[in-house]
């Protein structure tokens, strides 16, 4: 049921990968995105997927455990694949009733596919080996500049990192919630859209009650220990680069220029 | 002066109805006088809304009396200069273990006061590991708190006030919401506190089993004090107990029937072993 | 009429590594009318097993048997089997939503679709049952009391006219008067109505003297099945899973051990200080 989502859920484990910087990781998934959206060829997966499954090896975490994340997001990667089969313009392959499928469309659909299902793998290994505490002190430490804009760094990072910790809360209190109004009666599943948006009613109510009550509860036991923003505040685990990062950081910038380069330059001898 | 010190302290909140209009306005504490010692181990029972939560939440500042004054460590509570010095030196714990953690991990979750409070890195990490030891979670230090129980969470929460280095701790209802066995746990890790390190504690609660082992204890009703003595004493006004709807220890419940019955018992039988004690004694006495 | 139960099995997280059996191979008979209490420490598969009883959970294997019906029969109506068997949750905050308590209270049974004025009847009934006094009726639900919400969550399930009542720690983070309170109304409730009822809960001593029938659940086992009378003798095996008799067992047996010729069976105070009273010879 719903505590089963688990992409993008902290896997505890020790490994090179865990102990990295947190801007290491953040900076190395977004360079790795972009890298996926920069190859027209073959050759620039292959690059990427072996970089990925080192990756994913150094990890220690299952590669079960992030295909299992992935089952939730399977009907858009479907989607995102069936419409770039059926939708390109190009060379017939075949075709049946009104749907056409070209050779472009083919191809656009399993770059698509590929790319899609990296760009999931690669950010997911992101959010499973890095805490979500660590992951916002990432990017509270990388977003500090914009703090002379006038951005309140600390609070957004303080309000994401507690957000992330009450999602497991809230998802199982809303199972239980809607066993409780089931077995009052109530019908969550059929019905028209009106009516199904009706249901919710009784899920919402308790839920955002009990969601205000948490707030409440929360602040004041963050009070009570003194919280009072991020004025004067040291940190437990400051963000401090060590040799393990700087390695990282060669390892992922040789990555970019293998892949980037392989990826648009082997069309030469196709 | 004690470490924590109440005198002639009332509450009084404004009810209101849903238009903002005055409805009434309700006392939730009544004159309430005490005095706590350094290293003391002091129980307040009393059913829902008989003021005991509210009172601890002026322990720690959080509610300021509407009249009277409250002291911490001599800070008076109602001065907003020394607020955190007072929320630090008075440390709490509250009801609900879900909703007073911060922290993905147990160990950044106890790590979450020092921080507030300026504390250098190296010492938060030395602080972390003493209080994780402190009520025996050290090994749970990696660990995500969602996967823990009711009562280890209550004892990582303990903890994170440890960290803090106080010099008092208020326990609010920390075992309402635990089953039998984290309940034990709980009180067990409160237990160590107060005889190892010799820390005050200040435990609110509506199990009677748990005030057992205080040096003293409060029983509050309707806002006020309504009784005030050691376990012993308090336990030996068995009928007055009944009144106040509170549980008695079953020990002491059977002398009291047995005394009602003819049988001469002394006062203020808590265990099972000291009714047997008194039993046995009079069957050999008989024979 | 009854409840059975024919080795059902319930695994969580079926196909995934990290399956765990909730309930294993678990036999039950819970006849009508009868007062049971279902005991066992958080993680023991209580929950679990009462959840089968109305069909919110599905076992991965075994039968359920409602009068006789096989719940897990294609034909069967297993929304109406909700109704008939109804269940109440842990924490009311949970299902109370509506604006008052009486409109609440009418949630269950217009889910039935039954007429207003029926429906209405029913809330009344139910709400007269659990002993909530009228001038709380058109009160919002997020007032009440810890104990008047668990009263008026019980009357939400009550007003679907269940002919089973399981209550899932009706008395969890109540204080010891309302404890008492809640625990008074639903023996009451079951003398007055005979409706078969389930107490789930983690202690022995609260429902001891309520129930007739106790089944210890431990590890997703049915651990003893008896009257408390037989339960209690299994102290020492029942401390050892994190559950414990009443003190009284414990108090007569450290008499006993002490030479006092008292029946150690005797569950309530009343009953130990009359096995006291002749052993003292008086």
């Amino acid at each position: 049921m719903l505590r089963d989502i688990t992409l993008g859920q902290y896997y505890q484990t020790d490994s090179v990968i865990h102990r990295l910087d947190p801007r290491v990781k953040l900076g190395g998934t977004l360079l790795f995105i972009i890298s996926l959206f920069f190859f027209q060829h073959f050759p620039g997966y292959v690059a990427a997927a072996l970089f990925l499954g080192i990756v994913i090896k150094l990890s220690h975490v299952p590669f079960r455990f992030m295909v299992r994340g992935m089952k939730a997001i399977v009907f858009l990667l479907i989607l995102t694949v069936a419409f770039n089969l059926f939708l390109t313009p190009g060379t017939e392959l075949v075709s049946f009733w009104k749907l056409t499928i070209t050779w472009e469309g083919l191809k656009t659909a399993a770059a698509m596919a590929v790319r899609l299902t990296m760009l999931i793998i690669g950010s997911s290994i992101m959010t499973l080996t890095t805490t979500p505490n660590n992951l916002t002190d990432g990017m509270e430490k990388m977003m500090r500049p914009l703090r002379v804009f006038k951005v309140p760094v600390h609070e957004v990072a303080m309000m994401m990192s507690i957000a992330l910790r009450f999602i497991p809360i809230l998802l199982e209190e809303t199972d239980k919630i809607m066993k409780a109004q089931i077995a009052r009666g109530a019908d969550f599943e059929s019905g028209n859209l009106l009516k199904r948006a009706k249901a919710m009613v009784p899920l919402l109510v308790p839920l955002f009650v009990s969601a205000f009550r948490r707030a409440n509860d929360l602040a004041l036991a963050m009070e009570a220990r003194c919280y009072r923003g991020g004025e004067g505040r040291t940190k437990m685990k400051p963000l401090v680069y060590q040799k393990r990062d700087r390695i990282a950081y060669l390892c992922i910038l040789l990555y970019l220029a293998v892949s980037i380069t392989a990826g648009r330059l082997v069309w030469m001898w196709i | 002066m004690g470490i924590v010190k109440a005198s002639d302290v009332v509450y009084e909140y404004i009810r209101r109805d849903e238009e903002g209009n005055v409805e009434g306005i309700t006392t939730a504490i009544d004159r309430v006088n005490f005095d706590i010692a350094p290293g003391e181990f002091v129980a307040i029972v009393g059913h829902n809304g008989s003021g005991k939560s509210t009172l601890a939440k002026h322990i720690n500042a959080i509610l300021n009396p509407t009249e009277g004054t409250v002291w911490v460590d001599g800070m008076d509570t109602g001065d907003e200069g020394s607020l955190w010095d007072i929320r630090q030196t008075a440390g709490m714990v509250f009801q609900n273990p879900d909703n007073q953690i911060i922290g993905q991990v147990v160990e950044e979750d106890v790590g979450f006061g020092p921080e507030n409070l300026g504390i250098p890195t190296k010492e938060i990490w030395e602080r972390v590991e003493e209080s994780l030891r402190a009520v025996g979670m050290y090994e749970y230090r990696k660990h995500s708190p969602n996967r823990l129980s009711g009562g280890q969470k209550q004892r990582v929460s303990i903890a994170g006030v440890l960290a803090m280095h106080p010099r008092c701790i208020v326990l609010d209802e920390p075992t309402a919401m635990l089953d039998p066995s984290g309940r034990r746990e709980v009180i067990r890790a409160v237990r160590g506190l107060n005889q190892v390190e010799g820390m005050t504690v200040i435990l609110i609660t509506h199990y009677m089993e748990e005030i057992i082992h205080a040096d003293r204890v409060f029983v509050m009703d309707q806002g006020k004090i309504a009784m005030e003595g050691t376990p012993r004493e308090i336990f030996s006004q068995v009928e007055r107990l009944k009144e106040l709807r509170l549980d008695v220890p079953q020990a002491t419940l059977l002398a009291h029937e047995l005394k009602k019955r003819g049988v001469v018992l002394p006062d203020g039988i808590l265990t099972g072993q000291e009714l047997a004690d008194a039993l046995v004694g009079k069957k050999r006495g008989q024979g | 009429m009854s409840i059975i139960l024919d080795h059902v099995n319930y695994r969580y997280g079926e196909g995934t590594p990290l399956e765990t059996a909730a309930l294993k191979d678990v036999c039950l008979q819970i006849p009508d009318g009868q007062f049971v209490g279902i005991i066992g420490h958080t993680g023991s598969g209580k929950s679990t097993l009462v959840q089968h009883l109305n069909g919110l959970l599905k076992a991965s294997s075994g039968r359920i048997y409602f009068n006789g019906e096989d719940i897990y029969d294609k034909e069967y109506d297993r929304k109406k089997l909700r109704s008939r068997v109804g269940l109440v949750f842990q924490y009311p905050e949970h299902q109370l939503f509506e604006t008052d308590v009486f409109t609440d209270v009418c949630f269950g049974p217009k889910n039935l679709g039954l007429d207003r004025r029926e429906t209405e009847l029913r809330a009344y009934d139910a709400l007269r049952k659990v002993g909530l006094p009228d001038e709380l009726f058109y009160q919002s639900p997020f007032d009440l009391s810890g104990g008047q919400k668990r009263r008026a969550a019980i009357a939400g399930v009550l007003a679907m006219k269940p002919e089973v009542l399981i209550l899932d720690e009706p008395t969890a983070g109540l204080d010891p008067r309302g404890r008492d309170e809640i625990l008074g109304q639903i023996r009451e409730l079951q003398t007055k109505t005979g409706m078969t009822i389930l107490l789930v809960s983690h202690s022995m001593e609260d429902v001891a003297e309520y129930v007739d029938r106790i089944i210890v659940m431990n590890r997703g086992s049915v651990m003893y099945d008896g009257t408390p009378r037989e339960i209690f003798t299994h102290y020492r095996e029942l401390e050892s899973v994190g559950l414990a008799a009443p003190q009284v067992t414990y108090i007569l047996h450290e008499l006993k051990d002490r030479g006092l010729d008292v029946d150690v069976s005797a569950t309530t105070i009343g009953e130990a200080a009359d096995t006291v009273m002749r052993a003292l010879g008086r």
